[in-house]
């Protein structure tokens, strides 16, 4: 095989059995690689059912069959395993340096099973696996893991995937953490890997990826470069300013969600932008594996020294939704979470939650003793909380639980912004449908990158779409990024790459290097196949989309009280059923015989 | 008048974040920002997102887009992240 190792490395932690299989061809020109491959894998191997800490579960670091070539952005992979917050699939996606190394090692996809009666790390040295006691490295936070793990292994050049205390804790958003700043960050698959006992991952590979066709490969990867460097975004916006370059603009928009998404206005976003962030702290740029955009940020506050961050998504999750402006405050939070181990978009929204339900009186001081006070705005509260979380301490037990939990122990639901119990990112859906229905229908529950609809609905890319509006063509589009999403990432490469190149242009890569020669229709149709199996992996787990496929109470009944959408809600009773029609999936959204027979599914539902 | 916010890569080219500028509609408004800052056309070659208070013009009128007194118009150069 080409642009494929063609071997998966099973690890049985229970017993202690390490294998390696041949993976078969055909699943890869179905499922591709990575989050759709994986997903299938998982799918045959575990009951949907099981809970997601018991030792049944499987957690799987996947990478694609662009994932350590040269195509541009080729070093992402995939953890997906059953998510202990959201109870369907978790899949969740990492740059950096370890996807391309694990593969270098020789093996496309790690497969863990079982769970190790103490602390152990995994280590791979090409052909060389081992078990290995990690009992002094439990509790400890990631960048000490990380050192100490790369001294005992002897190579520098090794790279390491590991959880800190949050993982162990079995907090349900802890993350896992590869080359100390990069994120495996949602859906809690760093609390399963702490219910393995499996502190980390360390790996060292020195074989290459071989491709199909090496010239054509050559000139083709030459090609997207060229378009990704010419692009305006990943040419410009995204490697001067980094994600954070989408504060103002999402501000200026309203619908930068504030306060737990009680309005989409932050008077003070320009003090958190991605401007103010290159002014402030910003030392250099920092591009992961054959990156040419290098959006990446590695910054420097005194308080926590050199460090990396904050993307978007947390300086909005610790900044407007928590009411902060002080973005110091939220370097700092920021880095917090990267040592700990924890999601920043659920820590953050779970913190706000808290915080409205406080300030409604809903949750009292009495409760918090001694605690700060869980107020908007209140910077101490902040840090303070994220430590507690990552813990379990005091009142950060609750919060450990994610902000759906928290908040329906109160009998308050609706105070939790999440879809399918996890935490919303930093749109508010009643400034762009097409998004809500993206929040609505995403496998992963609250999330923005399974089919980034801000782009078309906000920053006009690649087609300039009415945020308001809720048309069939508009479930179209939905469909189509959802599925190229899913191409994506089961290729191995940045979802960034999407505002330079098209399905056409994946489809060249992913030809050139596999040799398997689809159409880019083709390619889609595989994207398709994935998200398909994501959902009946789901319907198996017990999703039911009547209750499931929706938001929270205060998008669809709570106008927007101010700014651009003031007036508006979701109108998402008009656009999903137009959505499951785009999908091919019965009025009740789910999919129909022919749809399954279609693309070859029928046989898992 | 006006109030005219610039972000990213104008604010550079501008030397301030806001401005404030006399047009009758987004075209002129345009047309008289490009004469004063040349650069700042071309750095919009490539795509822009213009607002007028906090609405895309792509889906109002968009170059003819009417402007009155006390409105606020965002320009970003093309910008993307997530």
């Amino acid at each position: 095989m080409f642009g494929y190792i063609g071997k998966i490395l099973r690890v049985n932690l229970t017993t202690g059995e390490i294998k390696t299989e041949e993976l078969k061809e055909e699943d890869a020109k179905n499922f591709i690689g990575g989050r759709g491959l994986a997903t299938k894998i998982l799918l045959e191997e575990i009951d949907p059912k099981i809970d997601p800490f018991s030792p049944e579960n499987k957690l799987i670091f996947a990478t694609g069959p662009l994932t350590g070539t040269t195509a541009p952005t080729g070093g992402r992979y995939m953890v997906v395993t059953k998510s202990p917050l959201t109870g369907f699939i978790a899949s969740s996606n990492s740059g950096g340096f370890f996807g391309p190394e694990l593969k270098a090692a020789g093996y496309d996809f790690l497969i863990i099973e079982g769970k190790a009666d103490h602390p152990v790390y995994i280590s791979i040295k090409d052909d060389d696996v081992e078990i290995k006691d990690a009992s002094h490295l439990w509790g400890k936070r990631v960048s000490e893991t990380t050192d100490k793990l790369l001294e005992e292994f002897g190579d520098k050049k090794a790279r390491v995937a590991c959880i800190g205390p949050a993982g162990e804790k079995l907090v349900r958003f802890a993350s896992i953490m590869n080359d100390k700043h990069r994120a495996a960050g949602r859906s809690g698959v760093g609390a399963v890997m702490g219910s393995k006992n499996l502190k980390a991952v360390v790996v060292r590979g020195t074989k290459k990826v071989e491709v199909a066709d090496k010239e054509k490969f050559m000139s083709v990867v030459k090609e997207k470069i060229k378009k990704i460097k010419e692009n305006p975004i990943t040419g410009g916006g995204l490697p001067n300013y980094g994600t954070a370059v989408l504060v103002n603009i999402i501000n200026e928009n309203g619908l930068y969600p504030t306060n737990n998404f009680q309005t989409g206005v932050f008077p003070y976003a320009y003090e958190q932008s991605g401007e103010a962030l290159a002014a402030k702290y910003l030392v250099r740029n920092q591009a992961c594996f054959a990156c040419p955009i290098g959006c990446g940020r590695v910054t420097y506050h005194p308080a926590v020294g050199v460090t990396e961050g904050p993307e978007y998504e947390s300086i909005w999750a610790f900044g407007a939704d928590c009411g902060i402006n002080d973005l110091a405050s939220i370097v700092i939070a920021n880095h917090l979470c990267d040592e700990l181990g924890l999601d920043t978009i659920s820590t953050g929204t779970t913190i706000a939650a808290a915080m409205e339900l406080y300030e409604k009186g809903i949750i009292k001081q009495e409760e918090l003793g001694d605690a700060p006070p869980l107020r908007f705005g209140n910077t101490e509260t902040l840090h303070y909380y994220i430590e507690k979380i990552a813990k379990r301490e005091g009142f950060g037990d609750k919060l450990a639980e994610g902000s759906y939990r928290l908040a329906e122990s109160y009998g308050h639901p609706e105070y939790s912004m999440s879809v399918k119990k996890q935490e919303l990112p930093a749109y508010d859906p009643r400034g762009a449908e097409g998004h809500g229905i993206n929040y609505a229908t995403s496998n992963r529950g609250g999330c923005h990158v399974r089919g980034y609809m801000i782009s078309p609905e906000i920053l006009g890319v690649p087609v300039k779409l009415d945020p308001h509006d809720v048309s069939e063509e508009k479930a179209k589009w939905v469909k189509i990024f959802q599925d190229l999403t899913a191409v994506i990432d089961s290729a191995g490469l940045c979802l960034f790459t999407s505002f330079a190149l098209g399905a056409e242009d994946y489809a060249d890569l992913l030809n050139a290097a596999t040799g398997f020669d689809f159409t880019a229709d083709e390619w889609l149709k595989a994207g398709e196949r994935v998200w398909n199996i994501e959902r009946i992996f789901n319907l198996k787990a017990g999703l039911i989309p009547e209750k499931d496929d929706t938001l929270p109470k205060r998008f669809l009944e709570e106008p927007m009280p101010e700014g651009p959408n003031k007036g508006h809600v979701v109108r998402l009773h008009e656009l999903l059923p137009k959505y499951y029609k785009a999908r091919g999936w019965d009025e009740k959204g789910y999919p129909t015989e022919e749809k399954l027979k279609e693309l070859g599914l029928d046989k898992y539902y | 008048m006006v109030k005219v916010k610039v972000f990213a890569t104008l604010r550079n080219i501008v030397g301030k974040n806001e401005l404030e500028v006399q047009a009758d509609t987004v075209g002129e408004l345009l047309e008289k920002l490009y004469s004063e800052y040349p650069e700042m056309k071309k750095e919009l070659e490539k795509g822009a997102v213009i607002l007028v208070n906090g609405k895309n013009i792509e889906h109002l009128e968009k170059l003819d887009t009417k402007l009155k007194d006390g409105d606020v118009v965002s320009i970003f150069p093309p910008v993307g992240g997530g």
